[in-house]
């Protein structure tokens, strides 16, 4: 055999950027991977749990002594058992229902030897409902006569946002054109591969360890505690790898309690894991809402003010969801320069299922209004489509009415960026042309952009996470962080990272973060912030050990520790490249000295924003980043059918770090907005969910998406690492207006809700149609909700 | 919860029917229908579980004169990738290629499709227009009897039919269509894969000189079973196929159609969706024939 040789002098190359194969693929791609779902404890039981199957309704009687006995029955809970033992955002939930709000509510549960026993249990569960007149609507909700959902919120009135930014009253008179319109956005869920899961179990010493798949595994604790009646401090969180999460892991839902309080009652680990219809039902939505946005301008372009009135659909009990006009707010007064602002947003509660997270968080939502809002301005001003929105394009420095300080802006070249891509003008100019023809197929190309936090969002008073880095005696590494790895590639990031400071392979790195015990705080992976927040630290931390490392090696070697660098599992010279020592060799000689030193470093990163206050006047995030989507689409005239043909992504990124993971989150991204633009849609009658399955709730699938093209913009950020910023939300944000755009562009037809699907794409053309719209120019606003 | 005491797997025809005559046997074959209806406590199992899928000679694609037989047991997939079946029925392919996703063809079996006597079927819709017929087996008097029923006449209600329960689905056979003719197949849905139809509609017959004549047409998901769209045909027979007559059709295809409303759209929807796609299905046939 040769003797392999060694170079003896490695050149300085660079991770950040690269293709990086994620560590969990081949296991993934393998079917090795163990999720939560497949995961059995020693002695485990299964829950089940009863759900009551209508809206509204006063439990009259509950009869549980037939599943007691119930051979391989351990234990059966009902509302009584879990009296007062409130949780939620607002404290309105609790595990246990007495009084059923929703299809889902949870009315007793059984823990039993097999799933089947569990079900069989709660088949013999007898219970007598007194049916209650119900809400459904935010619109009915907040009528006077409307039935009251709860005592202690009258109106149904849940939680209430408003900002208020200059004299509107004098902005509306200087506006030469104001557009009105009422925009509805529609329910839809995530939809998550792996069903909600969880598994409890307790200690005799009274502490809970709970296997979840949550996203937030910290302030999880706190949310599940008083559920329990327990201190956040007895509570260790266990996060398996999970079958996605999108938002819908950022709270706790009454299942999680259920799997716990079952677990205390009969002793022994318990398992609730939702079928795929309980997770249709049971799981959070993205909320609809009611909006009706107006936005002003003069004749030169200049925008002049915004309003928007939310009314939202918060479902039954008050999860995260009904947070989301906080984003929503944040939308509405820093996409494009909007000098004055009147917002107001109002949850009413009904009987329909509950929103939560979901990526986008509000975002979603508006964009979908004020993207809309700004196509039809630039048509009526008869400007250049993306001189209007150049023009009004925040630039680097300025600060919106809320004071997010948008220190790197680059929305002028997202929006050039796409427009150059896809020869926009142009296009838009041909095909308005070409509306009235009487073609079957039509086609449109549709622009939309938005503003997204991109640096964390500090809704809580800390936005940070914690980071613990050591490197062992064999130059491997070891970091353990507070973020979560949801499937979004935390896990690439971070080994990319820590792999570019210490100048090791990515494979030897090793990621610890799913044992609350162990890793240090994180506020969760939500709002963006992950890659800009936890990777942020890891690099410091990175940077740490880096330094502790050359220190020594300065010492060994007496050279200058600036004047070394770390490569390929060598301590070099920095200029030269020239071999001064191998870094496993060095590791050990550091611990095996007489003043032996191992290297362990922490950090906490806090980055630098200000808390969201009462007033909504802060710097909430680090860093801000635009995107800009341009659909291309064809109408089938006859069908209602929209065919994607194409979608053009421009977004801000501030500097690629994981590019496959980067692409990765953009495309799913995509995927999701595209389902909520064209296919999803929790069809609620009375609150009852009508398609609880996957052939009827329609995700998008392979051979829907798209060509895409995408383009990332790296004009780098002062903070966050080598200058990355947050990315994951906006390709969800910003699809919805691009295709609802382009459906204008291509039929002369607006539609103000989501989902154009076909029905409803070919009643408003019908519509339009009598109403006889013959000019090109004029607008049919045919609102078909 | 219905409990299964009983598991056969018969490898003959033989076999299954004396199976079925002793009762209370739920047939499976690809179970992709049968699954999930258990599973969402739509049906309960009978005592006796009975897959059929390895019972010889059932899975055979054959033409005997001008009579093409498929058995019960072929798949869709093998149904999409039948070089005889591409040559004597282009339709009942193309319609195979509409059908779920790859997964689902592997398992989905023509007998399961048209006794689960779905209103939607995919597999129905060309069969009507090849004017099928169903051969149904059972045990009786010590040997195997067979009736042959036309398909048209199989259906009875939204997953009913004539079917005995004592009877297996042994094949659908129909004869070589005349020369000369043509048949579409349409199903629109913004999925191209996995999309339960919201209506299905095929058109088929013998275009000579621009005269349109033997004309079958059928449709799917506008009633509570598969139907012959009669007056679609009437309007059309014998007559040239032309811009005023294909309009005249799509007012006749409405008629036939007696949709409903459900998850998958409304009836309104479904009317217009018949009407705009008996356009589209005979502008293809016109097309294809010039
Ligand atoms: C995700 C999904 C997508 C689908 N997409 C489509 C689609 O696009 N188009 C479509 O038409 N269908 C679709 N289906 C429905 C289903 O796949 C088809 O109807 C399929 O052909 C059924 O065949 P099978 O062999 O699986 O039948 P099974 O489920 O095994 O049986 C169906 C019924 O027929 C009975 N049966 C079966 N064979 C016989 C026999 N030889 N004799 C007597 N009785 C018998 C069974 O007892 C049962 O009642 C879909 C189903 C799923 C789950």
């Amino acid at each position: 055999m040769n003797k392999k040789t060694i170079a003896t002098h490695i050149e300085k190359t660079t991770l950040i950027g690269q293709r990086v194969r994620k560590p969990d693929a081949a296991d993934k791609s393998t079917g090795k991977t163990r999720y939560i779902n497949d995961l059995v404890l020693p002695q485990m039981l299964y829950g089940k749990i009863l759900h009551a199957g209508r809206p509204h309704a006063q439990i009259v009687s509950i009869d549980t002594t037939a599943a007691e006995q119930l051979p391989g029955v351990h234990g059966v809970l009902t509302g009584k058992d879990v009296a007062g033992l409130k949780f939620g955002f607002v404290r309105d939930n609790v595990a246990l229902k007495e009084t059923v709000r929703c299809e889902h509510d949870e009315v007793a549960a059984v823990a039993a030897e097999t799933e089947e026993i569990a079900s069989q249990a709660l088949g013999l569960i007898k219970v007598e409902y007194k049916d209650l007149p119900g809400v459904f609507s935010p619109e009915d909700g907040r009528r006077e006569d409307a039935p009251l959902i709860r005592g202690d919120f009258p109106g149904n009135k849940s939680l209430h946002f408003a900002f208020e930014h200059g004299d509107l009253t004098a902005a509306e008179a200087e506006s030469d054109i104001i557009v009105d319109n009422v925009f509805k956005v529609h329910h839809v869920t995530h939809c998550c591969m792996g069903t909600s899961c969880a598994i409890a179990d307790f200690d005799n010493n009274g502490k809970l360890t709970i296997y979840s798949q949550t996203q937030y595994p910290y302030n999880y604790k706190m949310d599940l505690a008083p559920a329990l009646g327990m201190h956040p401090g007895d509570i260790r969180v266990i996060q398996p790898p999970v079958g996605g999460a999108f938002g819908s892991k950022l709270d706790v839902y009454p299942y999680e309690p259920i799997a716990a309080l079952l677990a205390k009652k009969t002793g022994r680990p318990v398992k609730v894991l939702y079928t795929r219809e309980e997770e249709f039902k049971s799981a959070p939505t993205r909320q609809p809402a009611v909006i009706h946005m107006r936005t002003g301008c003069k004749k030169d372009g200049t925008l002049t003010f915004r309003s928007a009135d939310v009314l939202l659909d918060n479902g039954a009990y008050t999860s995260w969801g009904p947070t989301i006009p906080v984003v929503m707010m944040r939308t509405v007064s820093g996409h494009y320069r909007v000098p004055v602002i009147a917002y107001n947003a109002q949850a009413i509660y009904t009987n329909n299922p509950y929103a939560g997270s979901f990526r986008g968080y509000g975002n979603v939502q508006t964009t979908f209004a004020t993207a809309q809002q700004i196509d039809m301005l630039a048509e009526q001003l008869d400007m250049d489509p993306i001189e209007f929105r150049l023009m009004n394009a925040q630039k680097p420095g300025e600060r919106t009415p809320q004071q997010a300080f948008l220190r790197e802006c680059a929305l002028d070249k997202c929006l050039t960026t796409a427009a150059d891509a896809t020869d926009f003008v142009t296009r838009q100019k041909e095909y308005g042309l070409l509306r009235n023809s009487d073609s079957r197929y039509k086609k449109g190309i549709g622009i939309a952009s938005s503003i997204h936090n991109a640096g964390g969002a500090k809704i809580h008073k800390s936005d940070g996470c914690g980071t613990m880095l050591k490197v062992d005696d064999y130059a491997r590494a070891t970091l353990i962080t507070g973020a979560s790895e949801i499937g979004q590639g935390i896990d690439t990031v971070i080994s990319l990272i820590v792999a570019e400071e210490l100048g090791i392979p990515v494979e030897h790195v090793t990621l610890m973060n799913n044992d609350s015990d162990l890793a240090p705080w994180d506020v969760g992976v939500h709002a963006s912030r992950t890659t800009f927040i936890a990777g942020e630290g890891a690099r410091r931390a990175a940077v740490k050990a880096r330094q502790q490392i050359l220190n020594a090696a300065s010492t060994f070697a007496e050279i200058s520790a600036d004047e070394l660098d770390l490569r390929d599992g060598f301590v070099v010279r920095d200029k030269e490249g020239s071999i001064v020592i191998k870094l496993e060799k060095l590791l050990r000689q550091m611990h095996f000295q007489p003043e032996p030193e191992l290297v362990m470093v922490t950090d906490y990163y806090e980055p630098n924003s200000e808390p969201e206050g009462a007033d909504h006047i802060s710097n909430m995030s680090a860093a801000y980043s635009h995107a800009v989507h341009i659909a291309e689409i064809t109408v089938d005239t006859w069908t209602g059918e929209i065919k994607v043909d194409k979608i053009t992504s421009a977004q801000d990124v501030g500097r690629v770090i994981s590019r496959a993971g980067l692409e990765g989150q953009t495309e799913g991204g995509i995927a999701i907005g595209l389902g909520y633009a064209l296919t999803e849609d929790m069809q609620l009658e009375d609150g009852m969910l009508k398609n609880p399955c996957f052939r009827d709730y329609k995700v998008i699938t392979a051979p829907e998406m798209p060509e895409l093209d995408l383009h990332f913009i790296e004009d780098g950020c002062a903070e966050g690492p080598y200058g990355a910023k947050g990315a994951a939300e906006l390709p969800t944000i910003v699809i919805a207006p691009a295709i609802a755009n382009a459906f204008y562009n291509a039929t002369g037809v607006r539609i103000l809700s989501t989902p154009l699907s076909p029905e409803k794409v070919v009643r408003a053309l019908i519509l339009a149609q009598q109403a006889d719209v013959s000019s090109s120019d004029s607008m049919a606003t045919a609102a078909v909700s | 919860m219905s409990e299964i005491t009983n598991y056969l797997s018969p490898c003959s025809l033989d076999d299954a029917v004396r199976a079925l005559a002793d009762g209370d046997v739920t047939v499976l074959c690809g179970g992709t229908d049968l699954m999930p209806q258990m599973e969402a406590g739509q049906r309960e199992y009978a005592s006796t579980l009975m897959n059929i899928r390895r019972i010889e000679g059932l899975a055979e694609i054959t033409l005997t004169g001008d009579t093409c037989r498929i058995g019960a047991l072929t798949t869709v997939s093998e149904i999409l990738t039948s070089q005889l079946l591409d040559e004597v029925a282009p339709v009942l392919v193309a319609a195979a290629d509409q059908f779920a996703s790859d997964q689902l063809r592997n398992a989905a079996s023509i007998g399961g499709n048209i006794c689960n006597a779905s209103p939607a079927g995919d597999m129905i819709i060309p069969l009507l227009l090849l004017n099928a017929v169903v051969e149904l087996a059972s045990w009786q008097d010590g040997a195997i009897q067979t009736r042959l029923i036309s398909l048209h006449e199989f259906f009875k209600a939204p997953g009913k039919t004539v079917r005995q329960n004592n009877e297996l689905f042994a094949a659908v056979l129909f004869d070589k269509p005349p020369p000369g003719f043509v048949a579409h197949f349409c199903k629109p849905g913004p999925r191209p894969a996995l999309e339960i139809a919201t209506v299905s509609i095929g058109i088929g017959g013998v275009l000579e000189d621009g005269v349109f004549s033997d004309v079958r047409a059928a449709m799917g998901a506008v009633a509570p079973t598969p139907i012959r769209a009669r007056r679609v045909e009437t309007t059309l027979e014998g007559l040239p196929l032309n811009a005023d007559n294909i309009r005249a059709a799509s007012v006749s295809a409405g008629e036939d159609a007696t949709p409903i409303d459900d998850v998958r759209a409304s009836s309104w929807y479904r009317d217009h969706l018949v009407r705009v796609l008996t356009k589209e299905v005979l502008n293809d046939v016109l097309e294809n024939t010039n």
